[in-house]
């Protein structure tokens, strides 16, 4: 018994302190020395990330913020806990956008009615092409790793070809749908948040709720677990990870419909891929090891920290880039201290 | 002759540890000149470590090597080679789109001035192929040759560098009983010349027809070294698989039911190879324990997965209760009444940075008591754990504790608890008791004997001899993806058993 249970006391025994803490830490550090070195003040700098993303009259641009980064915090988050990965957010949330964009121009009747219509077809459309990723791997084989990632690109190219040519609003020179009637856009509640915030955050609670307290949570964490476990316990491998995928896909489909639908009323080409948000809330959901409630604090903070990049930015003109450099710090130092394997087991 | 009394190769008290697990625990070998000398032992037995530290591919945390009654500090296999050793692995090492001469002489080409001498480099393997009888055309590219000629292009790669001491990595694995008779003779030939082989396997006969002198590990442990002719195929497999613990069980007489767990000509192909499971039929009634015996890597494994569904079939059928399931996934199954103690408890058995509870809720986890709708009842699943837990004697702080944290006994009993629990018709129990302590796994036996008494069907697979004697009322022998014999209790003891799971049939029927 000796040989046979010490791997297993080992396990236990490493306790880990909470890395993504000392992460942070570390990241500001190494951050600072970057300011450092540019020639401004790293206090100044962080102050004005911190004012910017939290005083109390920049609350509405951060939720702003957040409202997408969070949701793409989701799709990334959904699978991991599974131990599978999408990278195909950008894809996924294309779709949603072009679709969201596309009904309110085409299909009559009242404007709430089409805004509802709009948001389901977006998800299931988005759901729907995600699933095609699992698909690819249970049926033939293809890593979902990679086909997530290689559906993105054509959905993007068809996307932009989409809006530059058939549905290209003549009115304008741009590449852009036209605008989506007033009375199906997202409600207003202050300054620039609309009711897509309460979206995603009752999108957020009942991903929480079914991670806790559902069957299908359940069978989520033991495949991220430990797969074969699994499988030997019954769980329908194939079958859950087209689900997943498809419930993936679908949140990123409402998040470009929110987007479309809240805020620029029209579908614009590659507007939404510049703020990267699915890399952001993949990197969230890494930073968690896809624990919901980890992601969804994790996806907060990247939020402040980018709303707050934009503030340094404007207020002490050290670029905001350097906000993506402290999100890219902090993952590589997790992935450092846990190996790489272990995030996607 | 002086080169008579020092032995070809020595290795004395080599260790190697991965982590916790001991591969190989102060082995002593001593290998003489120009002999055959097998090293058997089961899968894991640590006979791939010994054979990779011998080579110079993996250093020895303790331990020396001795090489020609010198000790050798091998870098590298680059080393070894520089000292005559040559090494045949399972997965060859060749380019399969060049030809034959061109494996054998790379990284060692005869040259002229900056320039291959292709001439020589053709003469020189023809040569040696046919020195040596291999018969292989030089010119033939490798990828199309059969499986057993590239095993020959390998040999012939060792010869071309005059390797003296040959090892050869389960080279039978891959052969038809053709090729390896080829192979056999090709052996002799070159222990005839002078030549040392050592000879990895974990097949009975085959050590049996070839070896001058035999090593059984076991465990990372020597069990035996003996010379071939002064053994017999008993006492290895006793090595092999032997324990030393008297396991008695007190059970009454069968009292036999229905046929609840069947297999009907189930077949499991390989790829380009012969089938891993063949034309396997087996029955398990109600109330009875149907052992099944043979030496792991026989198909065992296999048929199992097949029959919870784990892996597809390629032929047959299997019947639960006497519902046909073939095409059934493992849900299907298991609602069909297939209870199963996976042969790996921490990578198939259990999630260890899980709880207890949720470990043991594993497949009750959609149906009431512990689920409703769709949603879990936390409370129900820990009542549920926390009862397991005591009637199974876990030693756990919490049922909310990770059972990464148990020991191998304590694991396997949450693996049991949780299989035994389902009461279901039938019970497929692989190596129930591999790793654990002495007092699990009278615990372990003497809940499988309750089980058998309450009526249900149970498959015991195990490479335990001991074990199945202990507790099986019918005994089947697996060899070579086959059963060999079905034999009641009664009929089996030790030495037919040792006989069937080498392959032989009893010489009195």
């Amino acid at each position: 018994m000796s040989a046979a249970s010490r791997p297993e006391d080992a396990a236990a025994r490493r306790w880990r302190p909470p890395s993504a803490a000392i992460a942070i830490l570390f990241a500001a550090l190494v951050g600072g020395v970057l300011v450092f070195a540019s020639g401004a003040n790293p206090f100044d700098a962080y102050a004005q990330i911190f004012l910017g993303a939290l005083a109390f009259d920049n609350w509405p641009n951060t939720l702003n913020w957040a409202t997408p980064l969070v949701g793409m915090t989701l799709v990334a988050a959904i699978p991991l806990r599974g131990g599978m990965v999408n990278l195909g957010g950008d894809g996924q949330l294309v779709i949603g956008a072009l679709v969201a964009a596309i009904i309110p121009v085409y299909l009559p009747g009242p404007g709430p009615l089409v805004a509802i219509a709009a948001l389901g077809a977006a998800a299931i459309a988005a759901g729907l092409y995600a699933a095609l990723a699992a698909w690819g791997e249970t049926r033939h084989g293809v890593p979902m790793l990679i086909s997530s990632l290689l559906l993105s690109y054509p959905a993007v190219g068809v996307a932009s070809y989409i809006v530059r040519f058939p549905l290209r609003d003549a009115t304008t020179g741009l590449p852009q749908t036209a605008l989506v009637p007033e009375g199906a856009r997202l409600m207003n509640l202050s300054g620039p948040l609309n009711i897509g915030l309460l979206i995603i955050a009752s999108i957020t609670l009942l991903v929480l709720f079914v991670d806790r307290r559902t069957v299908a949570g359940y069978e989520l964490r033991m495949r991220g677990i430990n797969r074969r476990f699994a499988g030997y316990g019954g769980v329908r491998l194939d079958a859950q990870a087209m689900r997943v995928m498809f419930v993936s896909g679908a949140i990123a489909g409402l998040v470009g419909a929110i987007i479309v639908l809240g805020s620029q009323f029209r579908f614009i080409d590659d507007a939404l891929l510049t703020p990267s948000y699915t890399w952001s809330g993949l990197m969230a959901a890494l930073l968690a090891n896809g624990e919901p409630a980890g992601a969804i604090l994790a996806g907060l903070f990247f939020a402040a920290l980018q709303t707050g990049g934009f503030a340094m930015q404007r207020e002490i003109a050290v670029p905001r880039v350097l906000t993506m450099v402290l999100q890219s710090i902090v993952i590589l130092f997790l992935a450092m201290r846990h190996g790489a394997g272990k995030a996607t087991r | 002759m002086a080169g008579a009394a020092v032995p070809e190769l020595e290795a004395v008290g080599i260790v190697k540890r991965y982590g916790a697990l001991i591969a190989n625990d102060h082995v002593d070998l001593v290998v003489a000149r120009g002999e055959i000398h097998g090293i058997m032992g089961e899968n894991g037995a640590g006979k791939s470590t010994l054979m990779s530290i011998l080579y110079g591919l993996q250093k020895p945390d303790e331990g020396r090597v001795l090489l020609r009654g010198a000790q050798v500090h091998f870098r590298s296999a680059v080393d070894a080679i520089a000292e005559g050793m040559g090494m045949v692995h399972q997965a060859f090492k060749l380019f399969n789109s060049f030809s034959v001469w061109e494996n054998i002489v790379y990284g060692a080409e005869p040259r002229r001035g900056a320039f291959i001498d292709r001439r020589a480099a053709r003469r020189n393997v023809a040569e040696l192929s046919e020195r040596h009888r291999l018969g292989v055309d030089p010119d033939a590219i490798v990828g199309r040759l059969s499986v057993g000629v590239r095993q020959r292009v390998e040999i012939l790669k060792a010869l071309y560098r005059d390797a003296r001491l040959l090892i050869l990595d389960e080279p039978t694995a891959v052969l038809t009983p053709l090729e390896r008779d080829g192979l056999f003779a090709v052996m002799r030939h070159l222990a005839g010349e002078g030549r040392t082989i050592l000879f990895v396997t974990h097949k009975l006969h085959e050590v049996m027809a070839i070896t001058d002198r035999v090593t059984v590990l076991r465990d990372g442990r020597v069990t035996e070294q003996v010379k071939t002719s002064e053994t017999d195929a008993r006492a290895i497999v006793r090595a092999m698989t032997g324990r030393s613990v008297n396991l008695t069980v007190a059970k009454g007489p069968a009292r036999l039911g229905a046929t609840l767990l069947e297999a009907i000509d189930l077949t499991i192909s390989a790829a380009g190879g012969k089938p891993l499971v063949d034309n396997v039929a087996l029955r398990v009634r109600a109330g009875e324990i149907v052992g099944l015996a043979g030496v792991a890597g026989n198909g065992q494994s296999e048929l199992v997965e097949a029959l919870v569904g784990l892996r597809p079939l390629d032929g047959g059928k299997v019947r639960v209760g006497g519902v046909d399931v073939s095409g059934a996934d493992v849900a299907t199954r298991r609602a069909a009444g297939i209870a199963y103690i996976p042969e790996d408890r921490a990578s198939v058995g259990s999630a260890l940075p899980a709880s207890a509870a949720d470990n043991l809720a594993m497949s009750f986890h959609r149906a009431f008591p512990l689920a409703r709708r769709g949603l879990i009842d936390a409370s129900a699943i820990a009542a549920r754990a926390r009862a397991l837990i005591a009637r199974f004697g876990v030693k756990i702080t919490s049922e909310s504790a990770p059972v990464g944290s148990l020991s191998g006994g304590n694991l396997q009993k949450v693996v049991v608890a949780r299989e035994l629990s389902h009461e279901a018709p039938a019970l497929i129990a692989e190596q129930p008791t591999r790793g654990v302590d002495v007092g699990a796994i009278e615990f372990i036996h003497a809940e499988l004997i309750a089980e058998r008494d309450a009526g249900r069907a149970i498959l015991l697979v195990s490479s335990e001899l001991s074990e199945i004697l202990a507790l099986s009322d019918r005994i089947l022998v697996m060899y070579e993806g086959r059963i060999l014999a079905d034999l009641l209790r009664e009929r089996a003891d030790e030495e037919t058993l040792g006989l069937l799971m080498a392959g032989r049939a009893p010489e009195a029927a």
